[in-house]
């Protein structure tokens, strides 16, 4: 047993270099997308203190609006365009309906209104599109989908076009958001917000326009993750489950830090693979990617209550 | 404001008018599941049997005299909301169609006691092929059981298996597990190693790890039992781990039209196991298209109508129409009970003349039912996609029940056991 758990994992490993490869790359194109849709609860957590329980049904949402109106005759990179513009009313819409009545409400209302969000999401997407898996644009939007067949070890290393695409998409969005947040000034009035709300408000920061900004930004955060699960698996109602394969990386980098957003993305997304392949399927039968993930962040919380990058939370009593 | 409450006021009584009326006739609720995780296999299956009920309302005014109260309760195929709508509609159904092996499993016993038939064409617990012990519950016209056996003989055709390596890929649900004791058994049997590779939930459009794991073991097939939005995530990652597509065989759930078309040519040679099979030219489609399409009362379109599930959905509900009709010509009464029903379901005669008369031609294999065999065992086809559509590549294939036979019976006795007191059907001959 002790073999198992101890040596023959690494000797795995060491045996088939190629292999071990793939699987830190599955891993790697799995947690960008986490940290991705991490990053979007963590930006509105930031300026708003509401845990936004809808950011998988925006990814959903976002997903299915592109490839409705591309259904509809309208050219691809145009949809693009018009999907961003109804995220965008969206956050205009969620602002004025249902945050702005709440404000100075308790963080577990603005929480409850989030899973209404969610509802509503839900049912007017499926009216809007119905429930059926539909087909992701992703030719149509120039994302090649071949494989590149590379030889390490003179073994077998498969990395899909479409992988190499998104992971460079999110990772070049990762950095726009954080060049957006650090030297613009709606950045840092984001960051501000976060940091103290009172004071951001009396410096003259528009609580009304920072919350349709970040709405905004997590709906197109929501539309880039979208394109990626949907061109692996096709585009349906399931997609919303992937967001919670975020929380765990929400309670490991801690729920207000953009870089533990980013980390711990990429942390679970590699671990959870490893610990599939070389520990979790010869021992334990497999599946343990969905309980994995929630194990490893309870062990961090045990040690560090606020996650891995979290501030530490102090209060005077 | 006061014009819209007046207005949503008038709305709700004409609602509650119009389910009053529609209410009179046969109750056939159906726990369907247009949304959620699984709702795109869903869909397709729910509009099939929703247009062959609307067509026979419409064309011969119900089934003998009697209209038919096709309603649905949505589960979003989640085992809680399912035991909520069956209790809902309990009381004055005459069957239930629980559409998960999950709610199957949960409302079995309820039946039991509420004595209403549960039908579960091609789904659900295959004991329930045992009709003494499971008095209540059908799966007609063929098991998860039958399903697997089709599957390791279709395989065993093009060779041995002895010493063979087939991977068992199937969603961690009781719908997946389901096959595992009769494919463990004809592991032994045959000779072949059987690796079990579950697919969790949250995992079913993520499928790498699963596939690296298939990529490790290198089996010579790969089985699937699949659901929903599984299937298409493995599809694709078959694909992208070239894996020989013509290597990988699923049960009927997993050959959905709509999951094949996202990998389209790159899927050609899949093949799927299947007791339906769609006919264009088959008359029963253009009465749905003449009473149901063209009266503008089909949520369904052109492409979807072509497809296995529509297809499957309508000899779901002709199936459901047969036990119906066999159970008034014997109880010489249009308006039938529960009781009445298990009876009908129990005697359904469907040889090829009959499926002819219904005009289902081509679209679903001969079979039989009897107070011992709930479940017909009807075999199926073997189903190609050929880079459009699905098309039979096998004669029919009928499952070797009679192999398995003694574990359907030691199964049923166990589940019985478990849930004693469970009453058995002592009036069974056989």
């Amino acid at each position: 047993m002790l073999n198992d758990i101890f040596v023959a994992p690494f000797v795995d490993m060491f045996a088939a270099p190629d292999f071990l490869m793939q699987v830190l790359w599955e891993g790697l194109v799995s947690g960008i997308l986490y940290a991705l849709i991490a990053l979007g609860f963590v930006l509105i957590y930031r300026s708003s203190r509401i845990f936004n329980f809808a950011q998988g049904i925006m990814v959903v949402f976002a997903a299915l609006t592109l490839v409705g109106l591309h259904a509809m005759g309208v050219p691809a990179w145009i949809c693009i365009l018009l999907t961003l513009g109804v995220m965008f009313v969206l956050a205009v819409v969620i602002e004025r309906v249902v945050l702005r009545p709440l404000v100075g409400q308790p963080d577990i209302i603005l929480f409850m209104a989030t899973i209404g969000i969610t509802l509503f999401l839900i049912g007017l997407g499926e009216i809007i599109f119905g429930g059926e898996n539909k087909v992701m644009i992703t030719e149509e939007l120039g994302i090649p989908t071949g494989s590149v067949l590379l030889e390490p070890f003179g073994g077998l290393l498969i990395l899909e076009q479409k992988d190499i695409t998104a992971v460079i998409v999110a990772a070049l969005l990762v950095v726009g958001l954080l060049i957006f947040l650090n030297k613009t000034r709606m950045g840092r009035a984001i960051r501000a917000l976060g940091d103290d709300h009172q004071a951001a408000l009396s410096v003259g920061i528009s609580l009304q326009t920072i919350w349709v900004l970040v709405w905004f930004i997590a709906g197109i955060i929501a539309l880039v993750t979208g394109i990626a699960w949907g061109a692996r698996a096709g585009v349906s109602f399931a997609l919303e489950v992937i967001a919670y394969k975020a929380l765990p990386v929400l309670m490991l980098g801690g729920l207000e830090s953009i870089t533990g957003a980013i980390i711990g993305g990429l942390m679970i997304g590699m671990l959870e693979k490893l610990f599939e392949i070389y520990w979790g399927q010869p021992l334990l039968g497999g599946n343990t990617e969905t309980w994995f993930a929630f194990v490893l962040a309870l062990i961090v919380l045990l040690f560090r209550p606020q996650g891995l990058f979290g501030e530490r939370i102090i209060e005077r009593v | 404001m006061k014009q819209f409450a007046r207005l949503a006021a008038a709305a709700v009584v004409a609602s509650l008018g119009a389910g009053a009326a529609i209410a009179e006739g046969l109750y056939t609720p159906n726990l369907s599941y247009r949304t959620g995780p699984f709702a795109a296999t869903g869909i397709p299956l729910m509009n099939g049997q929703a247009d062959y009920m609307a067509m026979l309302n419409a064309r011969d005014g119900g089934i003998g005299g009697a209209m038919i109260d096709f309603e649905e309760c949505e589960t979003g195929y989640s085992t809680e909301k399912g035991v909520e709508c069956y209790e809902k509609t309990k009381g004055k159904a005459i069957v239930t169609q629980p559409w998960s092996t999950g709610i199957t499993l949960q409302v079995l016993p309820k039946t039991n006691v509420d004595e209403i038939p549960i039908l579960a064409p091609g789904y659900g617990f295959s004991p329930m092929a045992d009709g003494k012990v499971f008095q209540w519950a059908f799966n007609i016209p063929a098991g998860y059981w039958d399903a697997a056996d089709m599957i390791v003989q279709y395989i065993e055709g093009q060779g041995s298996l002895d010493g063979k390596k087939i991977v068992f890929l199937h969603l961690d649900h009781p719908f997946g597990k389901e096959p595992l004791p009769l494919m463990e058994s004809l592991a032994e049997q045959k000779g072949f190693e059987l690796v079990p590779v579950p697919v969790g939930l949250k995992e079913m459009q993520n499928q790498s790890a699963q596939w690296l794991q298939i990529r490790r073991e290198r089996p010579d097939y790969v089985v699937m039992w699949g659901w929903g939005a599984m299937n298409a995530g493995a599809i694709t990652e078959a694909v992208k781990t070239k894996f020989p597509m013509e290597n990988m065989l699923g049960v009927w759930w997993a050959g959905h039209d709509a999951d094949l078309k996202i990998v389209g040519e790159d899927g050609k040679g899949y093949k799927s196991i299947s007791w339906s099979f769609p006919n264009a030219d088959a008359p029963v489609m253009a009465d749905i298209k003449t009473h149901v399409v063209d009266a503008g009362n089909s949520q369904s379109n052109e492409e979807e109508m072509s497809g296995v599930f529509y297809s499957r959905g309508i000899i779901i509900s002709a199936i459901l129409g047969e036990g119906i009709a066999t159970a008034q010509k014997h109880f010489d009464t249009a308006e039938i009970d529960p009781g009445q029903l298990r009876w009908g379901l129990e005697n359904i005669n469907m040889t090829e003349e009959r499926i002819s008369e219904l005009g289902l031609d081509g679209m679903v294999p001969p079979f039989s039912t009897s107070c011992s065999n709930h479940t017909g065992h009807s075999g199926g086809w073997m189903l190609e996609w050929d880079g459009e559509k699905f098309v039979k590549v096998s004669d029919l294939l009928t499952a070797n029940v009679d192999n398995y036979a003694e574990l359907i019976a030691s199964s049923a006795s166990e589940y019985a056991d478990a849930n004693a007191p469970w009453p058995v059907n002592e009036d069974c001959e056989g």
